[in-house]
């Protein structure tokens, strides 16, 4: 097979791909660094892993795979011309990315609440890093679900979609990294 | 892409997440449950590969990216466990 039919192979838009695989590998970066760091200091890692609500970041998980569904499912209704129901199912997603943010924005209240910041030890710095910019890709998931909810193209759909699936892809694997490794 | 497979695909990430959770409370070594969390991560992480992301259609690329998540989680996995 030619270089250029396997690029031909890929669903969807070569860029999307091209910025799904530079994401990953900047927050696969990310996550390499955070378990070295720990190794400086494995006992000071699981202490403060402990202060993060688990329970909150594993429901987040199913909002988030749940919204990645409803984001595919768009698409395929949108091919087979069910534009309102892609509508909805947009609208939908993007809602429970909203809700991704609520449960973020509370866990991040409540660390504040108890005097933890980036400050307090290497692996909260590492936390709001890598928690933070995953949550600004949320935001900006939501917008562009939002976008392509309104201009309804298949192509776009599917951008948008891409985008959002990364978003979730990442979360699947910073979510053990970082709540669950201790 | 099918409703069904979606829908399936979606089912079994919800069931996986599940399964991260109850490992998470069993009375297991330290090596079992972060092996254990970090390989459904990785079964997670394909799923969405192959059915959201719709690369079931391009094995290739499928295989591709299984290759380097698998070596990112075993390189995740070797430094939690030095």
């Amino acid at each position: 097979m030619s270089d250029a039919s396997l690029i031909d192979e890929l669903p969807g838009e070569l860029l999307m791909w091209v910025l799904i695989v530079s994401e990953l590998l900047v927050f696969g970066a990310g996550m390499i660094a955070f378990m070295g760091v720990r190794l400086t200091d494995p006992a000071g890692f699981a202490e403060a892993q402990s202060h993060l609500h688990r329970t909150g970041a594993a429901f987040n998980t199913a909002v988030l795979v749940t919204s990645g569904y409803l984001a595919a499912q768009a698409l395929h209704w949108r091919q087979v011309a069910r534009r309102a129901a892609a509508r909805m199912a947009l609208i939908g997603a993007a809602l429970l990315g909203v809700v991704f943010l609520i449960i973020k924005g509370t866990e991040y209240a409540d660390k504040m609440a108890q005097g933890i910041n980036y400050e307090t030890h290497p692996f909260f710095l590492f936390y709001y890093l890598l928690t933070g910019f995953h949550a600004a890709h949320v935001l900006a998931g939501v917008g562009i679900l939002l976008l392509v909810s309104w201009r309804d193209d298949a192509r776009n759909i599917e951008a948008g979609a891409q985008f959002w699936h990364m978003v979730d892809l990442v979360w699947i694997m910073l979510f053990p990294v970082i709540y669950l490794l201790g | 892409m099918g409703d069904n497979t979606l829908t399936r695909a979606w089912l079994a990430l919800l069931g996986l997440s599940v399964g991260s959770a109850v490992l998470t409370l069993l009375p297991v070594p330290a090596a079992v449950m972060g092996g254990g969390i970090l390989l459904l991560a990785l079964i997670k992480t394909r799923v969405i590969l192959a059915q959201y992301l719709d690369l079931a259609r391009s094995p290739a690329w499928l295989r591709g990216f299984t290759m380097v998540l698998t070596g990112f989680s075993v390189l995740i996995f070797a430094l939690y466990l030095v």
